[in-house]
């Protein structure tokens, strides 16, 4: 499978880029933080190392993705490797999507160490194993991937500096959108609220996949949001993908 | 053959436009069907984190006072949703971080303690809000002066007021009307000397004739309050003594209850209702 | 038989700059290598060399024109199935062995794992790394890079190879082992399509070239039609005499110390030219006929152009 040969080799170039290492980074600071946060706070300890756990794997994830994910293209046409792969009987959409794949198979699996490195820390504190907080985790992943395929959608058109601020601006904007509902409710009916209200619903809203705050305090989760938010993250992702494809193709390699 | 192959690549784009609606569809689709599921909201639980203002001061670097106007916006929306309901726990703390990271930000502490009066029913937290505002801006008036309002209209706290009023005087550029609302309070207060003395000076030093007829109203109102009292006193005490009314004030003159039978400011008589045994003036004090 | 590639009237105009400013590096190019031959693609610098190989593999999308390869347009992924490419000074995936960088290309041509490693093995050994294959090609020397980017056109055995500038920055033993390498591809009856501006180089090993200057072809043809076996000129080295004795026979180009070099036009004036030496008692250095080589037609038609 040719997508998958050139995931396999994104993958190897994240691993030899030692970018795994980060995990003893992410222990140390779990293990530090929540240290140091239980001297500092009175009352609930626990739930201030759940919050800052799932915190730091959403924002480790977060920076992976855009750090690594805006050079993934630009690399290979700036280094020139892009010349032999493209040179060889491969679709320019088996590229992007191979380069997508291995991005998130790099996620997935530090996402993965980095819950398991989390379940135990808050083992050690609690001694029950709290699988609950992986509902939170895994939505977390889902954003990585929708960040992904912004982060290597930029990417095939612009410099990492500037994707990065683009897939930035995206994370913020997907995590303020909500904000937008504010406003429609305060707004008369009209031209104007109509044309918020479709930006509302085109806007990313990575709110959808925040879970955090239910899965700390055991609030019951609604069934239905299970399913919707993740073929939302579904969908949008196969989007942006789509918007890669489309501009990925048109593109010269001088 | 070249033509066919641009057939097909043109086919291509438009499988890949028509792909990319699909997803653009199906996600705003999804995105209102997951808006309508009503996840659970922990009351409050975005604001237990809020650390202290002198912390913060430290942790937003060089921005505090964008910092400021980040938190002062965010207050606005959050105490104006209300399904968050004990979203007014944090009040005070909310607006001292503000204040704390821009003491010389003018609109949280107005905005903060009408929040405080109007929505929280929660004064106490209204006069920290102004006494921070007062404390940080020293030259600025408004905030004992909304201080002392809040004292007098809501929880009429004469006292209070009075001393709210007193310390918006001594701010240069405070209106000439604070001084007789300080007045109004002493006189609310119950003590009608120091209120009689507060308004003759306020009348003395009047700089229009429309000052000088509001004091001279109210000193009108107080000295009818007193001779009220005194007479009303004077009846009481006939009324113990014969078991019925005097019929009229003179009567009390008469059987030495009185050494005189006082007028109001302007030389009438005031009325007096034998069932009752309450003293009015002829005509309202205000309009004279 | 279809040509392994055919090229009608292939235009490319670039718009580069904050500012787009249109510039035309192909004005209609139109060319064809037939299949089993080595063809050889001249041109100066910036002439739109790399350019065409660029369209040819669907890096670049033409303005116009068409581009087949045996047959099938270039646009289609599959044209690429018979093809090996390397480009002018290889960049490759610098953490991976070369080994392991054959292994993902072979993967790309959707090669079975058995026949990949014997494949890879064979590859090796013809470019001579068998030694290195398990070192990070980070560490490769500039030749070797070029070797293994020869290894990794092969990955496929191609019924065509195309190559940007193979020889460039090659000391002269690595030359020779491409040169042999490029022969060999002919005797096995592969298609071999490549540019260079060593010209002895394509002399030795073309069966055709085409010469492209200012973005259009100027030249085409087999190379036995291009060289005449005319003699152009015959340089005339003598000494112990000045060069005013040969008035009217040749011109003097250059003299040092005693020796005068002569180029002289007419093949009757050289035998006046050795009788002349013999009888002034001079002596005769050298004397060479100058047939015309593919430098003098390069040089020729650039200039002309």
């Amino acid at each position: 499978m040719k997508i998958g040969a050139i995931a396999g080799i994104t993958f190897k170039e994240a691993k030899r880029d030692r970018v795994l290492y980060l995990l003893f980074f992410f222990a140390a600071l779990g293990i530090v933080a929540s240290r140091v946060l239980a001297v500092l706070t009175v009352g609930d300890r626990i739930k201030i190392i759940k919050d800052v756990g799932l915190a730091s794997i959403s924002v480790f994830g977060v920076l992976m993705a855009i750090l690594i994910g805006t050079g993934l293209v630009y690399k290979e046409i700036d280094k020139k490797t892009i010349f032999t792969l493209l040179a060889k009987p491969l679709h320019r959409a088996e590229f992007i999507l191979g380069k997508f794949l291995g991005l998130v198979l790099t996620l997935l699996v530090l996402t993965a160490a980095m819950a398991l490195i989390f379940l135990a820390i808050v083992y050690a504190h609690t001694l029950t194993v709290e699988g609950g907080l992986l509902v939170a985790v895994a939505y977390i992943f889902l954003e990585l991937v929708l960040i992904t395929a912004v982060a290597v959608f930029f990417s095939s058109f612009s410099t990492p500096i500037l994707s990065s601020l683009f897939a930035l601006a995206f994370y913020l904007i997907g995590h303020l959108s909500w904000g937008l509902e504010l406003i429609i409710r305060k707004m008369r009916p009209g031209t104007g609220r109509t044309l918020v209200r479709a930006l509302y619903l085109v806007l990313p809203d990575l709110e959808n996949f925040n879970f955090k705050t239910e899965v700390v305090h055991a609030l019951p989760i609604p069934p239905g949001i299970y399913l919707s938010s993740f073929l939302y993250g579904v969908c949008y992702t196969a989007f942006i993908l789509g918007l890669a494809v489309l501009v990925f193709r048109r593109r010269d390699f001088i | 053959m070249g033509e066919r192959a641009t057939v097909r690549k043109g086919s291509a784009t438009v499988l890949l436009v028509a792909f990319l609606l699909a997803a653009a569809a199906g996600f705003a689709a999804l995105k209102a069907a997951t808006d309508r599921v009503v996840r659970a909201k922990l009351p409050g639980a975005s604001i237990i984190y809020v650390p202290s203002g002198k912390f913060l001061r430290y942790a937003t670097f060089g921005y505090r006072a964008l910092a400021a106007d980040l938190i002062y916006l965010w207050a606005i929306q959050y105490y104006s949703t209300p399904t968050i309901d004990d979203r007014f726990n944090h009040l005070d703390h909310v607006f001292a971080i503000i204040s704390e990271l821009d003491p010389r930000f003018q609109d949280p502490y107005e905005v903060g303690a009408l929040i405080a009066v109007q929505e929280a029913r929660n004064v106490r937290a209204a006069f920290a809000i102004l006494d921070r505002g007062a404390a940080n801006n020293p030259d600025q008036w408004v905030y004992p002066f909304n201080a002392g309002h809040v004292a007098l209209m809501t929880m009429k706290d004469y006292p209070l007021a009075e001393k709210y009023f007193e310390q918006t005087m001594k701010i240069p550029g405070a209106p000439e009307f604070v001084e007789r609302l300080r007045a109004n309070a002493i006189f609310k207060k119950g003590d009608l000397k120091t209120s009689w003395e507060t308004w003759l000076d306020i009348f003395e030093r009047a700089p229009d004739e429309r000052t000088k007829r509001i004091a001279s109203n109210h000193l009108y109102n107080v000295k009818a309050t007193i001779d009220a009292a005194a007479l009303e006193e004077a009846a009481a005490k006939y009324r113990e003594r014969f078991g019925r009314p005097p019929a009229d004030l003179g009567t009390l003159v008469r059987t030495g209850f009185l050494g005189e039978v006082p007028r109001d400011l302007d030389g009438q008589d005031y009325l007096y209702d034998p069932a009752t045994g309450k003293v009015t003036t002829a005509i309202s004090p205000w309009k004279r | 038989m279809a040509d392994a590639i055919r090229i009608e009237n292939l235009r490319k105009t670039f718009r580069l700059g904050f500012i787009p400013k249109p510039r035309e590096i192909l004005k209609g190019i139109s060319f064809a290598v037939r299949e089993g031959e080595t063809f050889g693609y001249l041109g100066p610098n910036g002439a739109g060399k790399t350019t065409t190989i660029k369209c040819l593999l669907g890096l670049i999308r033409p303005d116009a024109g068409t581009i087949s390869i045996f047959g099938r347009p270039y646009s289609s992924p599959h044209s690429r199935e018979p093809l090996g490419f390397l480009p002018e000074n290889p960049y490759f995936y610098d953490y991976l062995t070369a080994r392991e960088f054959l292994a993902f290309t072979a993967e790309l041509f959707g090669l079975g794992r058995g026949e990949r490693d014997a494949r890879i093995a064979r590859l090796l050994g013809l470019v001579g790394l068998e030694r290195a294959a398990d070192l990070p090609l980070r560490k490769y020397s500039r030749g070797m890079l070029q070797r293994a980017g020869l290894a990794q056109a092969l990955i496929n055995d191609p019924k065509l190879v195309v190559l940007d500038e193979p020889l460039g920055g090659m000391d002269p033993l690595g030359r020779k082992e491409i040169r042999d390498i490029i022969v060999r591809f002919k005797d096995e009856g592969k298609t071999v399509f490549f540019t260079s501006h060593i010209l002895q180089d394509i002399e030795m090993i073309c069966d055709r070239v085409a010469i492209i200057v200012g973005g259009r072809i100027v030249k085409e043809g087999g190379l036995r039609d291009l060289i005449s076996e005319k003699v152009l000129f015959t340089e005339v080295t003598v000494s112990g005499l000045p060069p005013q004795t040969f008035k009217g026979l040749g011109e003097s180009v250059s003299t040092q110390g005693d020796r005068v070099l002569l180029k002289v036009y007419d093949e009757a004036c050289v035998d006046e030219v050795v009788a002349l030496v013999h009888e002034r008692k001079g002596r005769l250095v050298a004397l060479s006929p100058r047939t015309e080589t593919l430098e003098d037609i390069f040089v020729d038609t650039v200039t002309r152009t």
